[in-house]
């Protein structure tokens, strides 16, 4: 076990610090090996895989059911976006602006949800997410309406614009960044604080953990990370549009956290892999039927493994062992 | 070094059997929300190109359709639109979503590659980015609404009532219906929402009936709750007409809104009566035993124009199917009789403004023409 609450990067953590340093350079890398097609494609898997963890740890590792992350992305996707090409802000300020307003709106959600619990947040959750789909679409020209925003690029930094495959680079670095939180703060007492309260409020309590406290700043956190995601989305395609961050989305994201096993980084990233590739690989073979698929491995993960495809891992190197 | 030399023949061999087709992208729906859309207008294309290849194809070479389903999700359909362009294709017809045609015309744009929705109608398509590689032949949403008012206006029509459901396109339908209606100078005596899920829209029709107007407007465009409007009208009798949305025109209501459609207008871009038309229904009926309705010509005409406009360019080059694409003046199926797609003075909208038509049911059956464009 370690000790050590928040601080973040130890001196006796340099190896650690390598790992990610490491990971990071493999997995942009890659990037430079694939082409167009391949390109994007990963992007935008790299981008789920942020999602799912942070989600992951919100639903997974602090048990709440909330279906606001999408929407958090999306306040992050259409304020960078607005700041940059509406107000003109600077770069750097129009990033803290949004993260800033991330930060507040998950504030104004989660305050009040601390009273609400499992069914009645899901449900506050959802309607947050159902009305920012209305905002975006009855927006006007602040966001563009049903069409979005586009006609916009990244602006340069120091000269340069970061684009293809170095722009592959940032989502890795959005990643491993996003990561590297997650797991600081799930090895810490924080971590454990919010296990305490998934498994037992009550004795959450008892024990010392302020449960209100602690769920407010798992929702803020994760749905700050979410936002930030959101503004390095908007580039990848240079447009942002409403369908992008539907509810529908928000619970694919809770399906890929299920499949994958709840509560377990690993579980999370192969979630979000399975079920963002599914589509593209057995669209060739099964034309459609991929849907049923679809269903059929959701059904199956709830009913037979609710550890998730982790769990079957764990299983599996049990017995091995 | 014999190796060597057949390693070579082979290679020859795959580069020739490449040279063989030219291969067109199509993105389309198979299992989102513009599924119903999106799957009538892809035969109407595969209906089309087989026709072609059947007479030769185009330039001495048959045309190949590569088929992408993005599942109404744009950030897939950007990615899908790679895809085709790394495997060739030469021009791009997106048939799914309108905010996915969108976001697939980022990647068009950049990478010089000619694309064309045949049937979305969202205005915003060729005047958000500036693509020149982009072109869309749908009725635009502005057209549609315009044209249902010219009829109203010909009617003379003083005082009408709007009823809409609560989805995000029913309301913007709805919303564009009441700045058109009171552009117009046409009073709203009532406004009415049927809520998504709900099993009668009995007192929303009870509320018309005692503002007593002169005709009511459909903007809804969630078929459920269409027909439970449609279904009080009967119910309670009503004797004013419904002017409908564009929505009226999916055939779906033939079978849906049985026995409670007969005399019901609605806008379309489709002429029974035209002679292509007839032609097209026939030989589609023929080819595939199947029964053609209005989105199938959206398709058709897609391919259509793309092959006229390859073999105009005389080349498989993108910068030449570019020039011919915008010069390109043709009629098809779509469209009022005499109707001509073309995109003059740089415009890369094509669908005339007049060519749109209100139609009536007949019984359960969509029936004939009764106004044509916005006059």
């Amino acid at each position: 076990m370690r000790a050590g609450g928040f601080v973040f990067f130890k001196t006796n953590h340099m190896s650690g610090l390598l790992r990610w340093l490491i990971a990071a350079v493999v997995l942009s890398a890659a990037a430079f090996f694939m082409g167009e097609y391949h390109n994007d494609v990963y992007r935008k898997l790299l981008l789920w895989v942020t999602l799912a963890l942070g989600y992951n740890f919100l639903f997974g590792i602090c048990g709440q059911v909330a279906f606001s992350h999408f929407a958090f992305y999306g306040i992050g996707a259409y304020s960078i976006v607005i700041f940059l090409f509406q107000l003109h802000l600077p770069f750097p300020i129009a990033v803290l602006c949004g993260i800033a307003l991330c930060i507040l709106f998950a504030l104004a959600v989660a305050i009040p949800s601390t009273r609400l619990e499992g069914f009645y947040l899901a449900l506050a959750t959802l309607a947050l997410g159902q009305l920012f789909i209305v905002v975006l679409n009855e927006g006007g020209s602040v966001t563009g309406g049903t069409g979005g925003i586009a006609n916009y690029r990244l602006p340069e930094l120091f000269g340069m614009r970061v684009r293809g495959p170095w722009y592959t680079g940032v989502i890795v670095l959005l990643l491993v960044f996003t990561y590297s939180i997650l797991k600081r703060l799930d090895d810490s007492w924080f971590g454990r604080a919010c296990r305490a309260v998934r498994d037992n409020p009550e004795a959450a309590a008892a024990m010392g953990v302020d449960v209100a406290r602690t769920k407010v700043i798992a929702f803020t956190l994760t749905s700050a990370l979410a936002g930030v995601a959101g503004m390095v989305y908007a580039f990848v395609d240079n447009t942002v549009n409403p369908p992008i961050f539907g509810i529908e989305n928000a619970f694919l994201l809770l399906f890929m956290v299920i499949v994958g096993g709840a509560g377990r980084h690993a579980g999370a990233v192969i979630g979000a892999v399975l079920l963002f590739l599914l589509p593209f690989w057995l669209s060739p073979l099964v034309g459609h039927h991929h849907a049923l698929v679809f269903g059929v491995l959701v059904v199956a993960a709830i009913l037979f493994q609710p550890g998730g495809l982790i769990g079957l891992w764990d299983r599996f190197s049990r017995s091995r062992s | 070094m014999r190796f060597l030399a057949l390693l070579i023949a082979a290679l020859m061999a795959c580069a020739a059997q490449a040279q063989d087709t030219i291969k067109i992208g199509v993105i389309t729906d198979r299992v989102g929300v513009s599924k119903p859309y999106s799957e009538p207008a892809t035969e109407g294309m595969v209906f089309g190109a087989s026709e072609i290849n059947k007479k030769g194809g185009v330039l001495g070479r048959k045309i190949e359709l590569l088929v992408e389903d993005d599942q109404s999700k744009p950030d897939v359909s950007a990615a899908l639109a790679r895809k085709l362009i790394d495997q060739g294709a030469v021009f791009i017809l997106s048939v799914s979503l309108s905010p996915a045609t969108q976001q697939q015309q980022t990647v068009t744009m950049e990478a010089k590659t000619p694309q064309m929705t045949p049937m979305n109608s969202a205005d915003y398509l060729t005047t958000q980015l500036n693509n020149p590689y982009f072109w869309q032949t749908g009725p635009l949403g502005s057209v549609q609404i315009a044209t249902l008012l010219a009829h109203a206006k010909s009617k003379n029509l003083k005082r009408v009532a709007l009823i809409t459901d609560n989805s995000d396109l029913g309301q913007a339908i709805g919303k564009a219906f009441r700045g058109a209606i009171e552009r117009a100078g046409i009073q709203i005596v009532d406004e009415e929402v049927v809520p998504l899920g709900t099993t009668s829209a009995t007192a929303q029709m009870q509320k018309i009936r005692s503002a007593n107007p002169d005709a009511l407007f459909v903007a809804g465009v969630v078929t459920a709750t269409n027909v439970l409007i449609f279904k009080s009208y009967r119910e309670l009798g009503l004797k004013f007409p419904i002017h409908a949305s564009y929505n009226l025109s999916v055939p779906i209501y033939m079978t849906a809104a049985k026995g409670l459609i007969d005399g019901i207008t609605f806008v379309d871009a489709y002429d029974p009566e035209k002679a292509e038309v007839k032609a097209f229904e026939a030989a589609y009926r023929k080819e595939t035993g199947k029964e053609p309705v209005n989105l199938h010509g959206y398709g058709y005409d897609g391919i259509m124009m793309v092959a006229e406009a390859i073999r105009k360019a005389g080349s498989t080059d993108k910068e030449k199917i570019r020039a011919a694409m915008q010069s390109m003046s043709y009629e098809g199926v779509m469209g009022a009789k005499g109707m001509k797609y073309s995109f003059p003075e740089g415009k890369r909208a094509g669908f005339d403004p007049n060519g749109m038509v209100v139609r009536v049911y007949e019984g359960d059956r969509q029936g004939r023409v009764v106004h044509v464009g916005q006059k």
